[in-house]
């Protein structure tokens, strides 16, 4: 996998302001990540904390109150960007009188492509998300989930190298949600980088990479799935002829008897749990960052203290 | 025509459309350099700096595909939503509407059909243009159907003038549909008896200067207690007279007829009664500057139009139109000879594309009053649907420019509050700004406003000083019209920002029979169009660009 950066974020804040420039939310506080090329990376998070706004940030529908992104190596505002990205939005906000035909068609010449690739594309991608019967209906009459796919079919129109996915499966039947996943594989096998939001929990452990939990606008946890989700301090042994003998002696001379070792390694906790403990750490004790390996008091400091600056910094050392 | 028909001079439009450009660029870029100082500290002007260069590179590299995608679902959306309706359900209206109309004015019989045709279309145009170009993109925004288009490689400004495209289509197809249905309607409504009106006249302007009764040259004439000073009264039977002084002419082109036509419309005003059964009486004298030489035409002084049905009468009562047509060999008989001489007209008389004419008045004790416009040469007619269509054109030239400050507004306010900030802007261009332009004339020409400007004649309004009473002397006069002259700038700035709206009613020339002018109302109405486009663009654009789309 190549190690490139497609997104840099730094230091990224974000306050919405009213009309009179008053402050009315901190979304963002200070989030740095970065996503690599070739990646499916998660943003998971509570609702309202901040999901969305990171995206549209990096598309530049909202402007940074501090902070730099970086997107394809370009600062989020230029437009020339756009033409290797896709974005499927949170509620498919598209055009409702087009039917499935021209809306595709309408977004394809948006792109540089041919008017022979556009017809190519739209055919597949309508084929791909299952619309071929509903392509002439315009898409006031589509149901949740059909305009769910029409707006993956708008995302990928121009062949994205980037795709960024605003929960992508809700309100998706089971079988669409299993598509929208093989999809998303698909594009990893591509070499594709895939930016999702998703609460469906089951849905991001089955096809990302690497996560990230926000929680009131803060970076809470990120790291590759598979890490994060290994209990550090178990181990779990799967063996077979283990005679009750052997299983008393087995941490001292596991190696001498003559069963045979068939696995060892750490289980892995769901993706679940680590976002429910990271929630509820990050609830109690406002401010930190959680390690996923540590248990609730494990580290000494009481549950309900406000974390001061240099409590801060040494949580953030242990986790880096 | 009642007024007088002032030619357009684009070199000096040009001018200062540039330097409003340059003057309203500079005023924004101060203001956003300061404001961006006061948020943003030090780094502000480096910011506004990359997003001016942004702004020009978005402008220039714009893809007249995505702009041609933006305008098509522009299209597809009016049809689709049934906006287009609206203009049928107008055309249906209008039309039933038309069945009453009867024509009440003898003199012009054709007028009101003509008037009404394009009064209406211009009044249906006009909502429809301002509903359509105000809440489309606020609808788009609130939608936020905008958001997913701004994720794909398009420039803002695409967006803007992809909006402006799409409307401007579906009113041309509005307004080509109108115009045709209207021109129809004309055709068939209008009488038999006025169907001679439905013509484009061609008229050839001269400069009007006076004789006094001593025939001493004037540039004003008698007054005879009119509170317009539109026309200038000569006495009858006296050496004064009306001259009309033609220039320019097109020699070749006028003589391939063979004849020259002079068309009039003078006004009388008898100071006895005078023989009421007949209208006082006029001759004409063809003089040649050059060479001194004087032909009176026609040879018998001729009655003018003095009654108002003199040309509705039919032949036989007397009626005829208010033309005199001067042959092209015409004799007569010098003063102070007794044989007559003939001479041709394009020849002897109009010398270098000059013709000069002299209008008497024959009757003693009458007056005849002539303004500028009441003469003319009347060149070859058009048919009458040039001058319809090009008022048809007039009025779609209003609709593309009401969409491109519509669709503008739209980029900054919200839907209703765009209609409002458009309309007032329409009838601000429509009725104030040619007192404006009034105001600023006299201070051009005279240096001073008559009463004062604005703080002056507050002043005077509360000390009870009438406008005749010079000020006190003094720091406090001196500082109200220091500041007075310097508002008067503003004046003109804002004259300069606000269209000019009157350009494009071509109405009264095409219902009085006559073909709209280039040089005096086409070229004006495309000039002020042309001119707002560009700017409206950039000021949509970094509105739009600027506008966090999202946190609405
Ligand atoms: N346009 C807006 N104006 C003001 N505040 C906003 C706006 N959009 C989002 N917010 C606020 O910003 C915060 C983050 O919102 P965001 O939409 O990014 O959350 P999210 O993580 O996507 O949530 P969800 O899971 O519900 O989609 C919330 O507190 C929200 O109320
Ligand atoms: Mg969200």
């Amino acid at each position: 996998m190549d190690n490139e950066s497609v997104i840099q974020i730094r230091n990224l804040s974000k306050v919405y302001r009213d009309f009179w420039g008053r402050k009315k939310v901190q979304a963002l506080n200070s989030l740095s990540l970065d996503v690599k090329k070739g990646e499916v990376f998660g943003l998971l998070g509570p609702n309202g904390s901040g999901k969305t706004t990171t995206l549209k940030l990096l598309l530049g529908l909202l402007f940074p109150t501090e902070g730099e992104i970086t997107v394809l190596g370009r600062p989020a505002h230029d437009v020339e960007k756009n033409e290797h990205i896709g974005y499927l939005p949170e509620e498919s906000y598209l055009y409702r009188f087009l039917n499935a035909d021209e809306t595709l068609d309408f977004y394809g010449r948006l792109f540089k492509m041919s008017p022979q690739v556009r017809k190519e594309r739209k055919d597949a991608l309508i084929e791909q998300v299952g619309l071929q019967h509903a392509r002439r209906r315009q898409l006031k009459e589509y149901s949740k989930g059909m305009t769910r796919r029409i707006g993956l079919a708008q995302a990928l129109i121009n062949n994205p190298d980037l795709v960024m996915l605003d929960e992508p499966t809700s309100g998706l039947d089971p079988l669409g949600t299993r598509d929208m996943k093989d999809m998303i594989l698909k594009l990893r096998d591509e070499g594709k980088t895939v930016v999702m939001c998703s609460h469906l929990l089951a849905d991001v452990q089955d096809v990302c990479d690497r996560i990230a939990i926000l929680y009131g606008g803060e970076l809470k946890v990120m790291g590759s799935v598979s890490e994060l989700l290994q209990a550090q301090d178990e181990t779990q042994m799967l063996t077979t002829h283990l005679s009750d003998d052997a299983l008393r002696e087995v941490e001292a001379v596991l190696a001498k008897h003559q069963a045979k070792m068939m696995k060892v390694d750490h289980p892995t906790t769901t993706l679940e749990d680590l976002f429910l403990r990271t929630v509820q750490e990050s609830q109690a004790r406002p401010g930190r960052r959680f390690v996923p390996g540590e248990r609730p008091g494990e580290d000494g400091n009481a549950p309900e203290t406000e974390s001061g600056p240099s409590d801060a910094a040494k949580v953030e050392g242990a986790a880096s | 025509m009642y007024s007088d028909v002032v030619a357009f001079n684009l070199v000096q439009a040009v001018t200062q459309w540039l330097l409003t450009l340059v003057v309203c660029g500079g005023i924004a870029l101060l203001v956003a350099v300061v404001l961006s100082i006061s948020i943003g500290g030090l780094s502000g002007p480096s910011t506004i700096w990359m997003a001016v260069t942004r702004g020009v590179r978005d402008l220039v590299s714009m893809s007249p595909k995505r702009i041609g995608a933006i305008a098509g679902l522009t299209w597809k959306e009016s049809f689709r939503r049934q906006d287009v309706l609206v203009g049928v359900v107008f055309v249906l209206l209008f039309m039933f509407a038309g069945w009453f109309l009867t024509s009440t004015d003898l003199d012009t019989p054709a007028k009101p059909y003509i008037s009404f045709v394009l009064t209406a279309i211009r009044w249906l145009i006009l909502p429809v243009a301002l509903l359509l170009s105000c809440w489309g993109l606020p609808a788009d925004i609130k939608g936020r159907s905008l958001h997913t288009v701004v994720t794909k490689p398009v420039r803002r400004s695409e967006v803007v003038l992809g909006r402006m495209v799409g409307y401007a289509s579906i009113m041309t197809l509005g307004v080509v549909i109108m115009g045709l249905v209207g021109y129809v309607w004309i055709e068939r409504q209008v009488p038999e008896s006025a169907r001679h009106q439905l013509v484009s006249r061609v008229p050839e302007y001269g400069r009007l200067t006076y004789l006094d009764r001593n025939g001493l040259p004037s540039l004003t004439a008698l007054n005879v207690g009119d509170m317009w000073d539109y026309r200038g009264f000569v006495e009858g039977n006296t050496k004064a007279a009306a001259i009309f002084n033609f220039s320019d002419l097109d020699t070749d082109r006028l003589s391939a007829s063979d004849q020259l036509q002079l068309e009039y419309r003078f006004e009388v005003f008898r100071s006895h009664k005078g023989d009421i059964d007949k209208s006082v009486q006029a001759q004409f004298m063809l003089v040649n500057e050059q060479s001194g030489l004087k032909v009176p035409y026609p040879r018998v002084p001729f009655e003018i139009n003095e009654f108002a049905d003199i040309q509705t009468r039919s032949a036989e009562d007397g009626g005829r139109e208010p033309i005199i047509t001067i042959p092209r060999q015409l004799t007569y008989t010098p003063e102070g000879e007794l044989s007559s001489k003939t001479v041709d007209l394009f020849d002897d008389i109009i010398h270098d594309g000059t013709l000069t004419v002299q209008v008497r008045c024959v009757d003693p004790g009458q007056y005849l009053g002539a303004a500028r416009t009441d003469l003319f040469i009347r060149l070859p007619d058009k048919p009458f649907a040039v001058g319809f269509f090009k008022a048809i054109f007039g009025t779609w030239m209003m609709a593309i420019l009401v969409i491109v400050l519509g669709t503008t507004a739209s980029t900054f306010v919200k839907g209703p509050v765009a209609t409002l900030l458009t309309f007032a802007l329409i009838l601000t261009g429509l009725t104030l700004r040619p007192f404006m332009s009034e105001v600023l004339e006299q201070y051009r020409l005279s240096g001073a406003v008559e009463g004062g400007g604005m703080l002056e004649s507050g002043y005077r309004m509360v000390t009870q000083m009438n406008t005749q009473v010079e000020l006190p002397g003094g720091f406090l006069t001196d500082s109200i019209q220091w500041i007075d002259s310097q508002m008067l700038l503003g004046l003109l700035l804002l004259q300069n920002v606000i269209p000019d709206f009157t350009h494009f009613d071509m109405t009264p020339y095409v219902a009085n029979g006559f073909d709209v002018p280039w040089n005096n109302s086409m070229m004006p109405g495309i000039a002020t169009t042309l001119a707002f486009i560009l700017p409206a663009l950039i000021l949509g654009y970094f509105c739009l660009q600027w506008r966090e789309l999202e946190a609405k």
